[in-house]
């Protein structure tokens, strides 16, 4: 026995002695080598990294059967079976490249991402709310961004010639409905959202993933915080309001609590209006958002908003004296949704949820009382099955119900519908290298209340140049449904079609950012119709039009030390004959030429960020009952040069200071005349102004928390 | 008798056997550290990964290696002269191998700072536009690591580079920081006293705390 042990131990120790060499030179498939490739025999110590130009050298006293395996970062590992024998061997592999997600190339035709953790973005999210125009609004931040028309008497989201109904808006993927204020005519609204709730955003300006639909021109993608940091509470006391938030942060779960009122009272007490207030914009809101771990790498959000307000002002009659008509209007909203995303087995990952939005709007309009309701719900679930890191296909199921009433109240009149849609949409992404990419995708509808049944096909590619540059390639055509309003009057219409063409070129490297982009875009079925709101008559869908154009955006934080800038400009030539016009006209709410620059400077003396922003396009246009023709005249040019300081005395306080229009410029949005002529034969008009000369808002920001470096940066 | 002998036998065997991998482990670390500490440029700071990476294969239990590969592969992000997206590969190895070490430690100190230096090479990397949402993330992970072991002087003079950072952008002076080196230089030298032969846990970052105290706390 004991014999036979030493023998045994000879045998290990003799066997040892017999030593191998491995030699070679390790290449991708291009033929160029690769250095720092760690070459090993498994379950050994034994191992050695490849040198500067590919070669490498692996001394080894182990014999008999192992497996070599070569592991570098970007590539397939690669293993051979090897008889160690002494005799010395060589292995020249080539590696072949596997898919990197943060260095492939990324689709980016129409689409801005804001975003801190992905590439080819355009901003980071905290660039959005310290835009000095913006004044804390999302969408005001948007504005500057190119593709984007400015309509400083709406507020809303025009994207390249689209009106403000062709953007839709999602929050964590779910539908928002009624996700701007609702708001007299010719009064600019905001979103309904504070912009601290988002740790991102995916703006698109057209050619878009077959997960977006009833969007013809435009969607938005906000994404909400996953896991706050800590504890805190942020206070809020400004110029227009008064506002707490607390966040409440465990191992696993969170939840932020946030109230805010606003009423612009004794602000416009102190600033001159332009407007005939007779009760100033006030309101409260109400949110609370939940977060919960969910398993290793899971998520599920909920999230309530309730909201309510109101105002009344005198809108004066063109040709007629006194204050006018008044309106009184009050807005009751909630939008509530729940969200998951959790990661399964075998590259399988899931995502979805359900949305209910609620909007009501009462509106006395002299004595004539109205009261609408729109009601949203959205359900969805999709499924992500990475097949190898080249392919992977997305595949989901949505519904919505929309449901609308509107009622003249004092006539007793009541009319709504009920439209339930089902949407099921597949989307295969596939690589052919780090450089290619193509995107293929279709999406289909059926709408129970028209009984119509449509499919969108989309399509896009990117290819990535050696300088880091990428160009692409989107087309596909987009499906909307008519706004309620129309389609109460009548609910048999159908999808309005858009088809998209867009080529994109970015690039993004050492602090600056190139982005230019050319687009056609046409329309198909719009509605035409005579009358206004409640009114409508021979509502038809025989309009049609198109857009096209081009912008460039460049943005710089580089250059100029302690300094972010970026320069937008938007080219857009649309003409479409909708609503009540009888031929192509230029919409008024596509401006041919928008450009905006945007600066931003930190002063470390002065513990400030300076910053500054000017806007400026052609005028819109309208039509003069004085002459012939439709949209047959164009107000002057709309500037507006905003300006903002942020004072930092201490990491937890902030004092924010803004002020838009400094130059007090008359912008005028366009024209109302009189329905009828005056004795001279003429129609008397009004100009469509702003609210006031100016905006100054005032806000301080002081963050309560354990950390005195938190700060609530993201409020400005 | 002769079948408790072969029993016995068979024990002592797998006793050296058991010993010898465990020795064998100790030296590869050994050798390893070393060449880390040496290690300059970012080859050979690759090759050290490397070599981590083999270990941390070869004993699936031990944190250590999977450590080290982190840090190997932070210091490659701060090293190299490439560009951004180089830089955050680098990072995104040196997560893949702290991640694992977190999971056979939780809660481990070390593992918590450097988890806060990977983040911190992240921020450097893109100051302009990652300071704002990293500096908070990078500050409280480090917070963190001193919270989970007061005494560990990497967890407080990577605090102090932060506080520095934050130091300057904010105006003030860098006393705050100075009082966290000093901290750290003491902490620094108490580990050297304590240190015993063939020692295998963290013991990097005087160098760090030394021209801090050098160059910004005169």
């Amino acid at each position: 026995m004991k014999a036979l042990f030493t023998i045994c131990l000879f045998f290990l120790v003799n066997l040892t002695l017999a030593q191998t060499t491995i030699k070679g030179i390790v290449k991708d498939s291009k033929g160029e080598t690769i250095p720092g490739v760690n070459i090993f025999l498994k379950g050994t110590y034994e191992g050695t990294s490849s040198e500067v130009d590919g070669s490498y050298e692996l001394a080894t006293d182990e014999t008999g059967k192992f497996i070599l395996v070569f592991q570098a970062m970007g590539f397939k590992s690669q293993e051979f079976e090897i008889d160690l024998n002494g005799s010395a061997q060589t292995f020249n592999p080539i590696l072949k490249e596997t898919i990197n997600e943060m260095t492939a190339v990324t689709i980016t035709a129409g689409a801005m991402e804001a975003s801190d953790e992905k590439k080819a973005v355009v901003l980071r999210p905290i660039d959005i709310v310290t835009v000095p125009s913006a004044m804390g609004d999302i969408i005001g931040a948007f504005q500057t961004l190119p593709g984007t028309a400015n309509v400083g008497n709406d507020g809303r989201l025009f994207v390249r010639g689209g009106d403000a109904s062709e953007t839709s808006i999602f929050i964590d993927g779910m539908k928002v409905g009624n996700a701007f204020g609702t708001t007299a005519s010719n009064v600019p609204t905001r979103t309904r959202f504070n912009p601290n709730l988002f740790k991102g955003s995916f703006f698109s300006t057209g050619g878009y993933s077959a997960e977006y639909g009833h969007a013809l021109s435009s969607a938005l993608a906000l994404n909400t915080i996953d896991m706050p940091m800590r504890n805190q509470g942020d206070l809020s006391i400004m110029s227009v309001g008064l506002g707490y938030s607390q966040t409440l942060v465990g191992k696993k779960n969170s939840l932020t609590a946030t109230a805010n009122y606003m009423d612009l009272s004794p602000y416009q007490a102190m600033v001159t209006q332009n407007f005939d207030w007779e009760r100033a914009p006030y309101g409260f809101d109400a949110e609370v958002s939940l977060r919960q771990k969910w398993g290793k790498s899971g998520m599920v959000k909920a999230y309530a908003h309730t909201e309510s307000g109101g105002m009344k002002i005198w809108q004066k009659i063109p040709g007629s004296e006194g204050r006018g008509q008044l309106i009184d209007l009050k807005n009751h909203y909630t939008f509530t949704s729940g969200s998951f995303k959790q990661i399964g087995k075998n590259d399988w990952s899931y995502y979805g949820g359900i949305s209910y939005s609620n909007n009501v709007d009462e509106f006395t309009l002299d004595q004539i009382a109205i009261r609408n309701q729109n009601q949203v719900v959205h359900a969805k679930a999709v499924a992500l099955k990475g097949f190898s890191d080249k392919f992977s296909l997305k595949t989901g199921l949505e519904s919505y119900v929309f449901s609308y009433e509107e009622g003249l109240k004092s006539e007793n009149l009541v009319r709504d519908f009920d439209d339930l849609q089902v949407n099921i949409f597949t989307e295969a992404d596939y690589y052919v290298s780090n450089k290619l990419i193509f995107r293929g995708g279709l999406r289909a509808g059926h709408s129970t209340l028209a009984n119509h049944t449509w499919l969108d096909p989309r399509f896009s590619l990117a290819y990535k140049f050696e300088n880091e540059g990428q160009l692409s390639l989107a087309a596909g055509q987009f499906s909307q449904m008519p706004v309620e309003e129309l389609r109460i009057a009548k609910p048999e219409v159908q999808n309005t079609i858009a088809n998209h063409l867009i080529l994109n070129y970015f690039l993004t490297k050492n602090g600056r950012t190139v982005r230019a982009e050319a687009f056609y875009k046409d329309y198909k079925k719009i509605l035409t119709y005579e009358g206004t709101q409640y009114f409508y008559r021979n509502i038809q869908q025989n309009g049609s039009g198109y857009a096209q154009g081009f912008d460039v955006f460049y943005r710089d934080q580089k250059t100029v030390k302690n300094t972010d800038f970026w320069v937008t400009y938007s080219f857009v030539d649309s003409r479409r004959k909708f609503a009540q016009y009888t031929e192509m006209v230029q919409p008024g709410f596509a401006p041919r030429h928008n450009a905006s620059i945007v600066v931003k400077h930190f002063v470390s003396g002065l513990k400030s960020q300076l910053g500054g922003s000017f806007s400026i396009n052609d005028g819109y246009t309208y039509t003069d009952p004085n002459f012939a023709g439709q949209m047959n005249a164009k107000t002057k040019g709309f500037q507006d040069l905003s300006l903002s300081w942020s004072y930092l005395p201490k990491p937890n306080l902030i004092i924010h200071f803004a002020c838009s229009n400094v130059l007090g410029r008359d912008n005028i949005f366009g024209y109302q005349f009189s329905p009828t002529p005056n004795e001279s034969g003429k129609y008397e008009s009004l100009p469509i102004r702003q609210t006031a000369p100016r905006f100054i808002f005032l806000g301080i920001f002081l963050t309560l928390s354990k950390d005195k470096t938190a700060n609530n940066l993201n409020n400005l | 008798m002769k079948k408790h002998t072969l029993i016995i036998a068979l024990m002592m065997f797998v006793a050296t056997f058991a010993n010898a991998t465990n020795e064998a482990y100790e030296k590869a670390m050994m050798k390893e550290i070393q060449a880390l500490g040496k290690a300059g440029p970012v080859a050979e700071l690759q090759k050290s990964a490397n070599a981590f990476a083999r270990i941390a294969d070869m004993n699936a239990g031990e944190w250590l290696p999977n450590y080290y590969a982190a840090l190997a592969y932070a210091n490659m992000g701060f090293r190299t002269e490439g560009g951004l997206e180089e830089k955050d590969g680098y990072y995104a190895q040196a997560k893949k191998h702290i991640e694992k070490a977190t999971a056979l430690s939780p809660n481990n100190s070390e593992i918590v700072a450097v988890q806060g230096y990977i983040i911190m090479g992240e921020l450097a990397a893109d100051a302009n536009s990652r300071g704002q949402s990293l500096s908070g993330l990078a500050m409280q992970t480090f917070g963190k690591a001193i919270e989970l072991n007061r005494q560990n002087p990497r967890a407080i003079i990577l605090m102090a580079q932060m506080e520095y950072g934050m130091a300057q952008f904010f105006g003030q002076g860098p006393e705050k920081a100075c009082g966290l080196v000093n901290a750290s230089l003491e902490l620094f030298a108490k580990e050297a006293a304590e240190a015993k032969e063939g020692n295998l846990n963290p013991s990097w970052g005087k160098g760090m705390a030394e021209e801090m105290k050098n160059n910004t706390c005169k």
